[in-house]
């Protein structure tokens, strides 16, 4: 037991040490030097991100910011884990159908959500709607192939086993297909959060007032470089929190799996 | 020469713990030159932490292990490994495979293929020299590795369930193949495994080691001659013999 | 002592499956005749057919020719009057022991209180009790395998067919559950066909033992056991049959 403590102790040491000693280089590399009259130092990014909880950065504080461009993730999100997972399911079980709706799926992956914005805004002008667009494409796809693999990698033996003990189709479904998929399904939840929120900048490039993504675009536009940094920093950390969210659910939802173990 | 009754290993006080948890406790044996001895505990008991003991993975809490009079290393002596994990180099054919230890230990070329030509001839695979791995039956490959373990004309072998899950048929003729390679290069061997029949088929002694923490229970003389029936009376009381010392049900 | 009755009658089953290099044969003509809780044994080196055998009579395999029927009613697709026990265990890993263990009951209707009290009665009977609320993952092989057997039995099946079953477990384990098998057998005697490519396990746990050739698979031999349990290894009668058998099998190269 206390080995792992040990472990675990070490490997916060180790994250810490080498968190400090980026700061430390950055702090250095700008403080005073040619670098640093174009890119501010570490102090002044963190200062002013933390001020910003209490002073508004345009027209909404550093909380608000965070929650709105959370709600432009999540609605997108949630909606294309419940389409992704159906899809997902339905082309994994009934192959005529994975041979005709997969490719499309296929073809779409691999676009940058960046990409599709000037037909978003073709279709649904700059309301928010053009922005969940954007989100959704983003994590769609791989939340239906995740959840196809998963479908296709059930255990045949199981299955067999199941049927010996009387199983009908449905029951199969139920209790054999559904809990193997799970993990494969966390697993593309895993990655469709990272990168639906790394879309976030993308998204909120269609003419926005508010939002994470709209700090840096708003920085660049008015060479306010701290404002993008300090923009840089709300996402990386609200990104982290969430990763560390899922990881949290994974660990109580699939207890019985070796990576949840 | 081969001095038989000389010592070739000696273990003195072998501790081992990790943290609080003692795993190997006081472990004291001898291992004469040109011997072979097998190695049996309950599953789970500290066999493989002792051989990682022996190839210096890791270092011993307390005793030693001395191989030819000095402490045991690797890099200096000539010591060859064959454990469950290992198999034959892919990208190499069964001749180069064969070789690859003689290269490392920076045997000359006339001697690397003479030596290797041998073992080949023993395990019966010169035919097979420049096929793949790919290309050759499991049991073709499990006696490359062993000639590859050979070839170097090691002073120590050490076996770690080498034999694993393979069919009784291959496992018993690989058995054979090990003791007549044994018996013409007098090379002393510490075979570990806790498939009982398989070390009183193989063993001149066996050791039998107790759960963690990890003692020497006793080591018991193998009286039956070469070659050994499995089916036999006296091998098979031999066999219940060892297992009711090891016995964890 | 009253004669058993004939339970399972495998009657001239042939199996072939197409292959791109013609058709392959498997089984030509098997006929076999299991009674009522007898322990019956396959034994058959190597790969020959003796798992598409256990599939036929399991229903995940239909005979080319020939039909099988248990208790008077011809197999044709799985059902839960046989039960089996798999060589990887098959356990279902999202569910706990006594989830595994229930699951026969659950999936034909049965009321909660009645399949967990039945359930516990099979995990007990393979010692497992405590164990109750584990997950497959945190069992040791022998442990999980155990799992197998109570879930096999909790259906209350027929026949039990087994596949190796301890096939994938290391060598001294492999012994403790021969021991075990005997051990819960003894105490709830079912009908059991018991696959295997290890003599000595044969011979430790069969009534019978029905010696396969290589393919295509038929019987070769025919071995009444009729040593009294608990058997000992040691034993010169059953080492005399182990050399009997071991000399009549066609070994695998």
């Amino acid at each position: 037991m206390s080995i792992s403590w040990i472990k675990n102790g070490r490997k916060f040491a180790y994250g810490t040490f080498g968190i400090l000693l980026f700061g430390t280089i950055w702090f250095f590399a700008t403080n005073g030097t040619n670098l640093g009259k174009i890119l501010p130092d570490p102090i002044t990014v963190l200062k002013k991100f933390f001020v910003s909880f209490a002073e508004p950065i345009g027209t909404k504080t550093m909380t608000l910011h965070i929650l709105t461009s959370l709600r432009r993730m999540l609605l997108p999100y949630l909606t294309a884990c419940v389409t992704g997972i159906v899809l997902g399911m339905v082309i994994g079980w009934y192959k005529p159908l994975e041979a005709i709706i997969k490719p499309y799926i296929e073809l779409i992956r691999p676009i940058p959500p960046i990409a599709w914005i000037p037909l978003s805004i073709a279709w649904f002008g700059f309301a928010e709607m053009s922005k969940y667009f954007l989100i959704f494409l983003a994590c769609f796809p791989t939340i239906t192939i995740n959840t196809y693999s998963g479908v296709r990698s059930v255990d045949e033996t199981i299955v067999r086993a199941a049927r010996m003990l009387g199983a009908k189709d449905r029951q199969l479904f139920a209790t054999v297909v559904m809990p193997s998929t799970v993990p494969y399904i966390f697993a593309g939840l895993q990655v469709a959060i990272g990168s639906s929120w790394a879309t976030i900048v993308a998204a909120e490039m269609i003419r926005s007032s508010e939002g994470v993504g709209w700090l840096i675009i708003s920085g660049q536009e008015t060479s306010n470089m701290s404002q993008v940094l300090v923009g840089i920093v709300a996402i990386a950390l609200t990104g982290l929190l969430l990763v560390s969210f899922m990881r949290l659910l994974e660990t109580k939802l699939c207890a019985w799996n070796e990576r949840g173990a | 020469m081969q001095d038989n009754s000389s010592v070739k290993v000696k273990v003195t006080n072998l501790t081992k713990s990790f943290g609080s948890l003692l795993v190997l406790d006081n472990l004291n044996f001898e291992v004469k030159n040109g011997e072979f001895l097998c190695i049996v505990g309950p599953t789970g008991c500290g066999k493989t932490t002792f051989l990682n003991t022996l190839t210096k993975l890791y270092e011993p809490t307390k005793g030693e292990i001395l191989v030819n009079g000095v402490p045991v290393d690797p890099k200096k002596q000539n010591i060859s490994y064959i454990f469950q994990e290992y198999s034959a180099f892919p990208w190499l054919t069964v001749k180069e495979n064969v070789m690859w230890g003689l290269k490392i230990k920076d045997v000359s070329g006339k001697e690397a293929t003479e030596n290797t030509m041998e073992m080949l001839d023993i395990v019966g695979l010169t035919k097979f020299q420049d096929y793949y791995p790919n290309q050759i039956s499991v049991s073709m490959l499990q006696r490359v590795v062993i000639a590859r373990a050979f070839a170097t004309k090691p002073e120590l072998l050490l076996m770690d369930e080498p034999y694993g899950q393979l069919d009784i048929d291959l496992r018993f003729r690989l058995e054979d193949e090990l003791l007549k390679l044994w018996e013409k290069t007098k090379t002393t061997v510490l075979f570990i495994t806790h498939n009982i029949e398989e070390a009183v088929y193989l063993g001149q002694n066996i050791m039998v080691l107790t759960n963690k923490p990890t003692s020497v229970k006793t080591v018991i003389k193998n009286p039956l001659p070469l070659p050994r029936d499995a089916m036999a009376q006296e091998f098979v009381e031999l066999r219940e013999e060892v297992t009711e010392l090891i016995k964890w049900w | 002592m009253a004669e058993q009755r004939t339970l399972i009658v495998c009657d001239h089953v042939s199996k072939e499956f197409q292959t791109p290099e013609g058709v392959f044969k498997v089984i030509e003509d098997l006929n076999i005749k299991v009674k009522e809780n007898e322990f019956l044994v396959l034994f058959g080196p190597g790969q020959c057919g003796k798992t598409t055998i256990l599939n036929t009579f399991a229903g995940f395999e239909i005979p080319t020719s020939g039909e099988i029927t248990v208790n008077g009613k011809k197999v044709t697709r799985p059902g839960s009057e046989r039960g089996m026990v798999f060589q990887t265990t098959a356990l279902f890993p999202w569910f706990k022991v006594m989830g595994n263990v229930e699951y026969g009951p659950k999936v034909r209707g049965e009321s909660k209180a009645k399949r967990r009290e039945r359930a516990q009665h099979y995990i007990d009977l393979v010692g497992l009790q405590g164990f109750e609320n584990s997950y497959p993952i945190k069992l040791s092989g022998g442990m999980k395998q155990r799992v197998g057997i109570a879930r096999a039995y909790c259906n209350e099946p027929l026949l039990l067919l087994m596949d190796e079953p301890f096939g994938h477990l290391d060598a001294q384990t492999r012994y403790l559950m021969q021991e075990e098998l005997m051990r819960i057998w003894q105490q709830e005697k079912r009908t059991i066909i018991f696959v295997t490519n290890n003599i000595e396990e044969a011979v430790y746990l069969a009534d019978r033992i029905l010696v396969l050739s290589n393919c295509p698979t038929g019987v070769k031999a025919e071995y009444e056991i009729n040593l009294p349990h608990p058997r000992q290894y040691t034993d010169p009668e059953f080492l005399r049959l182990r050399r009997e058998i071991n000399d009549v099998i066609d070994h695998t190269l």
